[in-house]
């Protein structure tokens, strides 16, 4: 067997979603929380959690602005964080090639 | 191999770790959805298609006898493209709402792009006409030009998002316009209407055909 480890902080079920998600926008893309929210399909509540994970690893960015007079918040993916994400996959791909 | 949808499972699962199968499943269902966020070359190139069809077969239609085409033909050309132009905007805002950055400056720049290169048409267009071009010139060159303009914006988007079927069909537009002026008025209009629009509405066929693979 390899020694491959997955990264923990993106190898959790909703975690994955929102990086996955994240890493299919451009580069230097952001999205706004409420359509991100949409594609997760996750409850607001939720999503926050797991975006202050994932800020905490400094994965992701999260920027709070304001769009006429109503407040908004984009979420990006950092250059960090998307590394990490094909680390990931690469690594499953890895395990999964090892395991056959 | 576990092959549940990612989106059945309950909220306190949310922090379960994936077996490593479902965990590739998920990546992939993810990045689906998040094809959501960008512009469908289907439906874009379905929709134009059949403005081109349309617009351009009225035309062709009306001009065997005369040489000219009826009003109706012009009006009905005029509406399938303003229809086909909203259509458009409508369904790029639509699924660009909410994303920003680097992606959104380059979209509104290339889409500024376009009413560049009709402005210009249009002033060439004029420039012929006041040049003393007979009506055969102007409408020739108006249609030539015209999908030149498109052909190559077609061909930059296609740089620009990296899509081949984009790029290839706007060499193709490009190409129509050309031989559609070198086939001389009226059947100009029908070499638009089946190889522009045709062109197009086979564009839509081969992307939805191989989004499906």
């Amino acid at each position: 067997m390899t020694d491959v480890e997955l990264d923990p902080v993106i190898h959790a079920q909703a975690r994955l979603r929102v990086v996955a998600t994240l890493a299919s926008l451009g580069s230097h893309d952001r999205i706004a929380f409420p359509r991100l929210q949409k594609l997760l399909d996750m409850t607001a509540g939720n999503l926050s959690t797991h975006l202050r994970r994932l800020e905490e690893a400094d994965y992701v960015l999260i920027t709070k602005t304001h769009e006429g007079r109503t407040p908004a918040t984009y979420v990006e993916l950092t250059l960090a964080g998307r590394l990490a994400f094909e680390t990931y996959t690469q690594s499953l791909r890895v395990l999964l090639g090892g395991a056959s | 191999m576990t092959t549940d949808d990612p989106k059945d499972e309950a909220p306190t699962d949310a922090d379960a770790t994936p077996d490593l199968a479902t965990a590739l499943a998920i990546i992939a269902a993810q990045r689906h959805r998040a094809e959501d966020t960008r512009p469908s070359g289907v439906l874009l190139f379905g929709i134009w298609g059949a403005a081109w069809l349309v617009g351009y077969g009225a035309l062709w239609l009306t001009s065997r006898d005369d040489g000219d085409p009826s009003l109706l033909a012009v009006v009905v050309a005029i509406a399938a493209g303003v229809a086909a132009l909203v259509v458009t905007i409508v369904h790029v805002l639509h699924r660009t709402r909410g994303i920003a950055g680097a992606s959104a400056r380059e979209g509104a720049l290339y889409g500024i792009a376009w009413p560049v290169g009709f402005v210009a048409q249009s002033m060439i267009v004029g420039g012929l006409a006041q040049a003393g071009a007979s009506g055969e010139v102007v409408a020739l060159a108006a249609n030539a030009i015209a999908a030149l303009v498109v052909g190559l914006l077609y061909i930059a988007g296609g740089l620009l998002w990296r899509a081949t079927s984009m790029y290839v069909l706007g060499g193709w537009m490009a190409l129509t316009g050309a031989a559609a002026a070198l086939t001389g008025y009226p059947d100009s209009y029908l070499v638009m209407a089946l190889a522009g629009g045709g062109g197009m509405l086979a564009g839509a066929v081969v992307v939805k055909v191989r989004a499906r693979d």
